[in-house]
């Protein structure tokens, strides 16, 4: 026990010592040294495209792996070795880019700026995950995204998190993927690429508010499973949507239920739904009502998030650089500032009238407007959709995986006394074979 | 909600128990690597801190780089200062250590975080195994009323994820909105020579009409401008720019417009080439005659010697150049006019046979030539001006015996030949036709909208009496008006010509005439403002004196006058404005 503790700590000690022993370093000489030739600069050779789409391929077959070693293998180890494979991969070699989760606001620009022509790897990326998706359920969260691979090595207290209270905060999730989708669609800003919290892990560099941000997260994520996929990813709203249809899905066991509860409480994430028990006569009758009133002030709630959204478009709108620059031009014009900032030097520099300046950035405005009008009834069918659904009564009766909010990590596997009985046949099985 | 588990021996690989003292050993082995690992890292986390907040905000860094740059001027002077020398190589040497080992820590200290956080992650990842409980079910709960419970709470947290919707709705309305559509804030600004455009024609109507420079009386200030120049003041907000000259220095002038302190003063250089002839204007022309023109950001200035001057508004210097001596008869004096980021200099000079003048297009911004067009023009003196017509920009020129129209891009739009002389007046554009002044012969109005020579299709009218040859004319778009040296005023109708009367002011003017609202500001040499009311019959409104001799035109801004006279620059306006 002691020599095992002393190994670590020489080895941390050794790597101080080595950082240290390295501590004189080259720099280059002074500007004005006489007879020093300056080398000519170079230019970093682009990253062959070759290798884009090998990270394609790559992705291909973790998600192919993944899929396989949930639903066929069901071995939360592999998953987990794959996992570590893909935060190395794709997270600390591949620096967190291309990801599927930014990729959506290289799609959603594409559709709508016929200028921006989207790489056809970036293409690849978001819709691979979303085909495999489509078949096995969210594989692709449980072994190949970096984000949730880091996320899911730090949890080690989980803490419960009520469904009541998971469900109000999912709400950020799709509201951060609606004003996700409409900066990038006016052109504004990619905001899931420059918010991203562990981007700045993966790339050794970034500033101190976005480290900070991540370091939040993953602190969290010490008790609550992977806070950044359940409350905020955008690309995890889709995955949720498209896993409620998928073809096959990662099950608690593998064949029927004994309801022997021991897998209850094995999901970090609150994705094991309980079986339900009859509805008490007059709840059932009071939620009926509810309902019948929820659904006739869908419409309503609808148009009231869209007014209420559409009032923030304006404040949305300087997110676009031209407004932004616009807004300072136009405090330079009235007095209001005397300094020039670079972008209105430059600005002035170009010889543009700044109407024409003024007329640009009120058309982007509208636009931003418009959005926030589709934003808001977006937000507002979410709402209803969610209140509606926490007033249908379902009946269930067995324990199972919720199809949307199952990570498809495996971690319940090894509670199901069936999944137990299965690898001991298995087991068998191959012992009688040999 | 801690899972109801019960505490269990850790798994062997095949799922069955180990050892409980071996699997206890481990598992304090793990526990303490954990720990050991988590304060390396936190220790590793706080230099990293430390060294970032040194890099960013660290004064001493930034203390030395300005230090190293005050020696760096310093050695300028004494080239051969060898301890001064040694003293900026050592600062030279210190800083770039600093830097570089700084930066080299922080890369080196985050993969020393990631290597300690890698240690924590797997060591409690064990030692969580080997306390991994088992499931132990509770009896169980209430379903029915723990069902109920939980949609009412899920259905109220949705709930309160609308109302902090409505909550960052209410945030958004009350932050300001910004809305371009409406017409940015016009400021009263007189940019150029006669004002925006160059037409005479101020937006700032609220200027008084009386005022006595021998009394005081209506005049805010007056200050005296240092070196002689016949150029007309420019305004940009609270400031007002002039240029002076005389053989040896050429100056530009900022003036506070509210206190009429001389804010600034910036000198052009002579970057006039070695052996080049020294120029010579006439003594009524000298050596600043050009009105400079500003874009809000930057002042631009021409001399008589071609040499220009770009300031800022805080008196940097820019950039300054030569254009060559000017070959000029009387002097060098047409003013500056820009189009967006182009400084337009209508250079013309020598005879049509010397092939000299030209159109140059300066980039405002760095001062270098964008492009330049040769004139088959001898020497002038008018100024050229910048017209839009059908959306497309026209730059005018005026010189002997051409109208000449370009481009933006310096390309030759179309010109008529119907002038002669030496041309002085500036052309105007007002109700849709360009009209330009041959020096007392006549004023031809000429249709901008047509390509190549449109001497015999485009010139609509043009009348040959009492024709000015140094002022300008100016029209409100219905009425122009002549004004000749000696003080005859003549109004004639824009669209034919017409004269609809005439007045001999008796006083002899250089000023151009400028039009507000429905008032004609004329400034006589001697400094006396005619101010006659802009109609089809003659009415003088008032008359003032300024006490001193003027040739410069007025400007007008902010509800203020602002008259150059030969010594001083003076503010007429209200004292509250």
């Amino acid at each position: 026990m002691i020599r095992f503790g002393h190994i670590i700590i020489s080895i941390a000690f050794f790597l101080i010592v080595c950082g240290a022993a390295s501590g004189v370093e080259r720099f280059p000489p002074p500007d004005f040294e006489s007879g020093y030739e300056l080398p000519s600069p170079t230019t970093p050779h682009p990253r062959r495209n070759i290798y884009e789409y090998i990270d394609a391929v790559v992705l291909l077959a973790a998600l192919g792996l993944a899929s396989y070693l949930g639903l066929k293998k069901r071995s939360r180890r592999a998953i987990f070795v794959l996992m570590v494979f893909s935060l190395i991969y794709f997270g600390f070699w591949r620096k967190g880019c291309v990801c599927p989760i930014g990729a959506i606001q290289n799609l959603t620009l594409s559709l709508f700026d016929r200028e921006y022509a989207v790489p056809i790897v970036v293409a690849v990326f978001f819709l691979l995950p979303l085909v495999f998706t489509l078949f096995f359920g969210r594989t692709f969260c449980a072994a190949v995204c970096p984000f949730g691979a880091v996320q899911d090595l730090v949890l080690l207290r989980p803490v419960a998190v009520p469904n009541w209270l998971e469900s109000g905060l999912r709400l950020f999730a799709y509201a951060y993927l609606g004003v996700a989708i409409l900066l990038a669609a006016t052109g504004s800003a990619f905001i899931i690429c420059r918010y991203d919290p562990f981007i700045s892990f993966f790339r050794l560099s970034g500033s101190l508010n976005i480290f900070i941000l991540g370091a939040c997260f993953l602190l969290v994520g010490v008790f609550i499973g992977r806070p950044y996929c359940r409350f905020v990813c955008p690309y995890g709203v889709i995955l949720r949507q498209l896993s409620r249809l998928s073809k096959w899905h990662v099950g608690i066991t593998p064949d029927d239920c004994i309801k022997c509860r021991l897998c209850e409480d094995s999901c970090p994430f609150g994705a094991i739904r309980v079986p339900t028990a009859e509805w008490p006569a007059r709840d059932y009758d009071k939620s009926k009502k509810l309902l019948a009133l929820l659904i006739l002030l869908l419409p309503i709630l609808i148009l009231a998030c869209a007014w209420a959204v559409s009032t923030g478009g304006d404040l949305m709108s300087r997110t676009h650089a031209t407004v932004r620059l616009a807004d300072r031009i136009n405090l330079e014009e009235s007095g209001k500032v005397k300094e020039t900032t670079d972008a209105s030097a430059a600005f002035r520099a170009t010889g543009k009238e700044v109407k024409e300046l003024y007329a640009e950035a009120s058309n982007i405005q509208a636009e931003i407007k418009t959005g926030s009008w589709l934003l808001g009834g977006f937000l507002g069918l979410v709402i209803a959709i969610k209140l509606i659904g926490h007033s249908v009564r379902r009946t269930r009766t067995d324990y199972e995986a919720d199809r949307a909010a199952c990570l498809a990590c495996g971690r319940c596997f090894e509670y199901c006394p069936r999944e137990r009985v299965r690898l001991k046949e298995t087991k068998q099985t191959v012992g009688d074979g040999e | 909600m801690k899972p109801r588990v019960a505490e269990s021996p850790a798994p062997g690989r095949n799922g069955d128990s180990v050892d409980v003292g071996t699997a206890n050993q481990w598992y304090q082995a793990a526990l303490r690597s954990a720990v050991v690992a988590a304060v390396f890292s936190l220790i590793v986390v706080v230099l990293l801190i430390v060294n970032y907040l040194q890099i960013n905000q660290c004064t001493s860094l930034t203390v030395r780089a300005e230090r190293l740059e005050l020696l760096k001027l310093k050695i300028l002077d004494r080239p051969d200062d060898k301890q001064l020398l040694l003293q900026i190589r050592k600062l030279d040497l210190k800083i770039r250590q600093d830097r570089i080992q700084r930066h080299n820590f922080s890369y080196k200290g985050s993969f020393l975080l990631i290597g300690g956080l890698a240690v924590f992650v797997i060591s409690a990842k064990v030692a969580a195994a080997f306390k991994k409980k088992l499931p132990e079910p509770q009896a169980l709960p209430d379903r029915q009323s723990e069902q109920v419970r939980e949609a009412i709470r899920a259905r109220w947290a949705v709930t309160v994820g609308l109302a902090a919707l409505g909550a960052v709705v209410l945030f958004f309305a009350t932050r300001p909105v910004i809305d371009f559509g409406e017409q940015p804030p016009q400021k009263q600004v007189w940019p150029r020579f006669r004002g925006p455009g160059g037409l005479g024609i101020s937006a700032s109507t609220n200027v008084p009409a009386n005022w006595n420079g021998g009394t005081g009386e209506g005049i805010l200030w007056k200050s005296k401008v240092p070196l002689p120049g016949h150029n007309s003041p420019v305004v940009w907000g609270d400031r007002v720019f002039l240029s002076g000259a005389d053989a040896n220095e050429r100056q530009v002038y900022c003036f506070d417009a509210l206190s009429g302190n001389l804010l600034w003063t910036g000198n052009v250089p002579n970057l006039a080439p070695a052996g080049a002839e020294p120029v010579k204007p006439g003594a009524d022309t000298g050596f600043a005659a050009p009105t400079m023109v500003t874009d809000g950001r930057r002042v631009y200035a021409i001399f008589a010697t071609g040499d220009i001057g770009c300031f800022d508004f805080y008196a940097g210097t820019v950039w300054a150049r030569n254009l060559g001596p000017p070959d000029s008869a009387y002097g060098y004096a047409s003013s500056l006019a820009m189009y967006r980021d182009l400084l337009l200099i209508q250079y013309d000079q020598g005879a049509v046979e010397d092939e000299k003048s030209k159109l140059i297009a300066v980039n405002a911004f760095l001062g270098h030539t964008v492009w330049e067009t040769k004139r088959p023009v001898p020497n002038s003196w008018a100024s050229p001006i910048v017209i839009e017509v059908a959306g497309q920009h026209q730059i005018i020129t005026c010189a002997d015996p051409w109208v000449i129209a370009y481009d933006p891009n310096g390309e030759e739009l179309w010109r008529a030949k119907c002038v002669g002389g030496d041309i002085a007046p500036s052309p105007i554009y007002a109700g849709g036709l360009i009209f330009a002044i041959e020096p007392y012969t006549r004023l031809v109005a000429i249709r901008p909208d047509g390509r190549g020579d449109v001497t015999k299709t485009h010139i609509a009218w043009s009348i040959e009496e009492a024709i000015p040859d140094i002022c300008s004319p100016v029209s409100n778009g219905e009425l122009i008006f002549l004004l000749t040296t000696d003080g005859l005023l003549g109004c004639y109708k824009v669209t034919d010509g017409t004269k609809l009367w005439e007045e001999d002011l008796r006083e002899d003017f250089f000023a151009s005439p400028t039009i507000l609202g429905n008032r004609l500001y004329l400034l006589s040499q001697k400094g006396v403002m005619f101010i006659i009311e802009v109609g089809t019959e003659y009415k003088e409104l008032a008359r003032s004196e300024l006490g001193e001799d003027c040739h410069a035109s007025p400007a007008f801004a902010d509800g203020r006058i602002y008259i150059r006279g030969l010594k001083n620059l003076y503010c007429i306006g209200r004292k509250n404005q």
